[in-house]
């Protein structure tokens, strides 16, 4: 790959606290112009290896680079990379315009950037006032606004939608959108996937600091889909599907009158029943929701006993 | 550099902290001021006469003072970054840390000179006219005063350096800056009262900054003012770079 611009590798990133395994071996990356997932559940090590990724913590093994270059050798880094992250506060007694004013001077940007950002997430006016007033979600905002100061074309957001309600979230959603659609590379990460589900493209999956599972969004839902039949005659669809080569395994009973039927779409279940003349009362293809796929992938990787360091919980 | 060191200020003035402080000290001055004027010639009094050049440089002394609230107020300045969780924007725009540290040291040794250029105007404003009353004519030119006040400049801004850097150790605020008040305002004004230990106290903080801005005092030795100038040097460059050492090496979490 020649291209390195607004990519975001990880490969053997490793951290260790105590004999907490915190990232083990982590290795994925993230391309341009989409908006990747982060995913896992709390404690998965997602800020843990954010933090690596934007040189604030070091690793024990691996590297983590932005276009080609770890963080801290980015020349002017919040030109670049623009970055989210829980844990990372305001002074109490600044006001949100000064807050953004000061970063802007470290950076050398024009005074009015300030207030451009503050108008981009919506707190034109509440900018002059001291953050100690400010709701959990004009705080979100306003770590949003200094992820933008830069017009970074790599934004990282670390649980970006934490303390927005509803109608906030709509609009991260918009903007995040908006600013994948111009090219730029957008990491999100959540514990809770409904809150990305409508959000992303791709996903990163974590648990216990190694990589579950990585890829398109869409490739991940198609795993987990089945047939739904309601049918007085489920011994005998039963019967039939079983003698046209599905393997047993793969339908289940879910009621007296209800299978599932893994591996064969609709159109041939029908078939299937007509040809047999099954009554059907009901035939819909369901897919599990992602949550599910996700709650699974985790839960796999949690009987994997090939960790000799335990995680605390 | 120039860019950083503009936005500690901004931090600093984004805030009234450093005023109060900064009034802080104006009234210590006017009050060791004060003290030092009315009770310099009581006859029991062991320390140069008032109309001596050595009573005139302890009168002109007191600004020096100021170091431990400047001090305070550069430990809160860098602990602020990590009780507030600021330090994770600040290194993501800076992430050579060393430059971080360095920019609030440098901030903060300049606010210390402009904290000594107050409270020495508050001591020349108090002493001139209390002392020409008395019948002293002081020449702020002469008997070492000029020195005098260098001293207080320097010690002030040094107390700066000392600030940053053991805040820049702790990270804690609360403890830094009880630690530092405890320290300055009653552990070392006691153990340097000890005529025993004379021989090592003489090297503490507060010790150096008095030998630096030549403080006469009853009962207890000083070194010659230059080594006192080297020897709270010495602290401020030794926390300012354990402070660094340590902000560049230590996770930001």
């Amino acid at each position: 790959m020649t291209n390195e611009e607004g990519r975001i590798v990880v490969a053997g990133l490793t951290k260790t606290y105590g004999t907490l395994r915190a990232v083990d071996g982590l290795s994925f990356t993230v391309e341009p112009g989409t908006i990747t997932g982060f995913l896992g559940p709390n404690g998965a090590g997602k800020t843990t290896t954010l933090r690596m990724l934007l040189g604030l913590i070091t690793p024990d093994a691996g590297t983590a680079t932005i276009s080609g270059h770890p963080y801290r050798a980015l020349p002017a880094p919040n030109d670049q990379v623009g970055a989210l992250l829980e844990a990372s506060g305001f002074h109490p007694a600044r006001s949100g315009r000064n807050h953004l004013r000061i970063y802007g001077t470290v950076n050398g940007y024009p005074p009015e950037r300030a207030d451009q950002v503050l108008e981009l997430v919506g707190l034109a006016g509440a900018g002059r006032r001291p953050v100690r007033g400010y709701s959990l979600g004009m705080r979100q905002r306003l770590a949003l606004a200094t992820a933008l100061l830069g017009d970074p074309r790599v934004l990282i957001l670390d649980e970006p939608a934490n303390g927005l309600d509803p109608e906030g979230i709509a609009w991260l959603r918009q903007l995040l959108r908006s600013l994948a659609d111009q090219g730029r590379t957008v990491l999100v990460s959540s514990h809770v996937l409904s809150e990305v589900q409508q959000l992303v493209d791709h996903v990163v999956i974590l648990h216990r600091g190694r990589l579950v599972r990585q890829g398109a969004l869409g490739e991940l839902a198609d795993r987990q889909a089945w047939v739904s039949v309601r049918t007085p005659q489920a011994d005998r669809l039963l019967a039939t599907l079983a003698r046209t080569g599905v393997e047993q395994a793969r339908i289940q009973r879910t009621g007296p009158d209800q299978l599932r039927v893994i591996g064969l779409d609709a159109a041939e279940v029908g078939r299937l029943a007509l040809a047999e003349r099954v009554e059907l009362h009901q035939l819909t293809t369901e897919h599990s929701g992602l949550e599910q796929t996700f709650f699974a992938l985790t839960a796999k990787a949690d009987q994997q006993p090939d960790s000799p360091l335990k995680e605390a919980s | 550099m120039r860019r950083l060191i503009t936005a500690e200020f901004h931090k600093l003035f984004a805030t009234r902290l450093w005023l109060w402080l900064l009034l802080g000290s104006v009234a210590l001055t006017a009050l060791y001021a004060s003290l030092a004027i009315a009770f310099g010639d009581t006859p029991d009094n062991p320390t140069p006469s008032l109309a001596s050049p050595g009573g005139q440089r302890t009168v002109f002394s007191v600004g020096q003072g100021a170091g431990t609230l400047l001090a305070v107020l550069a430990a809160i300045g860098l602990t602020g970054e990590f009780r507030h969780q600021t330090a994770t924007t600040t290194f993501l725009a800076t992430p050579n840390r060393g430059q971080v540290v360095l920019a609030k040291l440098a901030t903060y040794a300049l606010v210390g000179i402009g904290h000594a250029v107050v409270c020495i105007a508050v001591t020349i404003a108090i002493a001139l006219p209390w002392l020409n009353a008395k019948g002293i004519q002081v020449p702020l030119g002469g008997n070492g005063i000029p020195a005098t006040l260098a001293g207080v400049v320097a010690a002030v801004a040094i107390f700066g350096l000392i600030g940053v850097g053991l805040g820049a150790l702790l990270r804690e605020q609360v403890a830094t800056v009880v630690g530092l008040l405890v320290y300055l305002f009653i552990a070392e004004p006691i153990v340097t009262r000890i005529p025993a230990l004379d021989s090592w106290t003489v090297y503490l903080p507060g010790a150096a900054a008095n030998a630096l801005t030549q403080v006469a005092q009853a009962n207890q030795d000083f070194l010659p003012p230059w080594q006192g100038g080297l020897v709270l040097a010495a602290y401020g460059l030794l926390l300012a770079t354990a402070g660094t050492a340590l902000t560049i090496r230590r996770d930001i979490t």
